[in-house]
């Protein structure tokens, strides 16, 4: 019975995907809808993973806006922002980053957080690949 | 002889085939759970790997692994989809 117990709490951690940090700051609070979308596919070798907010009206995203220090009404925004502090605007470095889009249009914020250089590249070209097909 | 020290008598050596009986059954009792327990173990790991086969299969083939969400009313397809289209902004 023991041995099974171990091995049950050897396989739970491998088991729960864990959630961010960043995903977690934010699910917590009200008229804000959060998703973590874990491991999207940006080509056949790289994945990242995505923090989506959505905020559910005017005042909760002027709120978002505010914090975030994203200027400009109707534009989308994107910079590199700092891993724990996404609001801090960073330049690339090979340290883990996040690339935070904000669509005021669409009253929301994704945060796609990079780790390695590989991603980034691969990053920039699924948004280059992407927008060409797209027009 | 009584009928008490009889009766007493009895008990005692019901009481002492019991044990007898415990003692011989116990080691294969032992062997049976151990038994049992190996293979409920077994069965777990065969299980996780091949949940863990599977979910790597499939997650090649959706562009997304795992969706976590605090309500629920979107899909996690949609929430993939939206991941895509914001970069697309």
């Amino acid at each position: 019975m023991k041995r099974l117990i171990i091995l049950l709490m050897l396989l739970l951690p491998i088991v729960a995907m864990a959630q961010s940090g960043l995903y977690k700051s934010y699910a917590s609070r009200q008229n804000l809808t959060v998703a973590q979308v874990s491991g999207f596919k940006l080509n056949e070798s790289e994945r990242v993973d995505v923090v989506i907010i959505v905020a559910d009206d005017d005042a909760t995203w002027q709120q978002l806006s505010k914090e975030l220090n994203i200027m400009g009404e109707n534009g989308s925004v994107s910079w590199l922002g700092d891993i724990d502090k996404p609001a801090q605007r960073v330049k690339w470095s090979s340290t883990p980053v996040l690339r935070v889009v904000a669509s005021p249009t669409r009253r929301t914020i994704a945060f796609y957080r990079i780790n390695t250089e590989s991603q980034y590249d691969a990053l920039l070209d699924y948004q280059l690949n992407n927008m060409k097909q797209a027009k | 002889m009584t009928e008490n020290e009889f009766d007493m008598l009895w008990q005692r050596a019901e009481a002492e085939g019991y044990g007898k009986r415990l003692a011989a059954e116990y080691p294969l009792w032992r062997q049976k759970q151990r038994r049992v327990v190996s293979m409920v173990t077994a069965l777990l790991i065969v299980v996780t790997v091949a949940m863990s086969l599977f979910t790597t299969q499939l997650h090649h083939s959706r562009n997304y692994e795992k969706v976590y969400c605090n309500r629920v009313g979107t899909t996690d397809a949609q929430w993939a989809s939206l991941a895509a289209e914001m970069l697309l902004e």
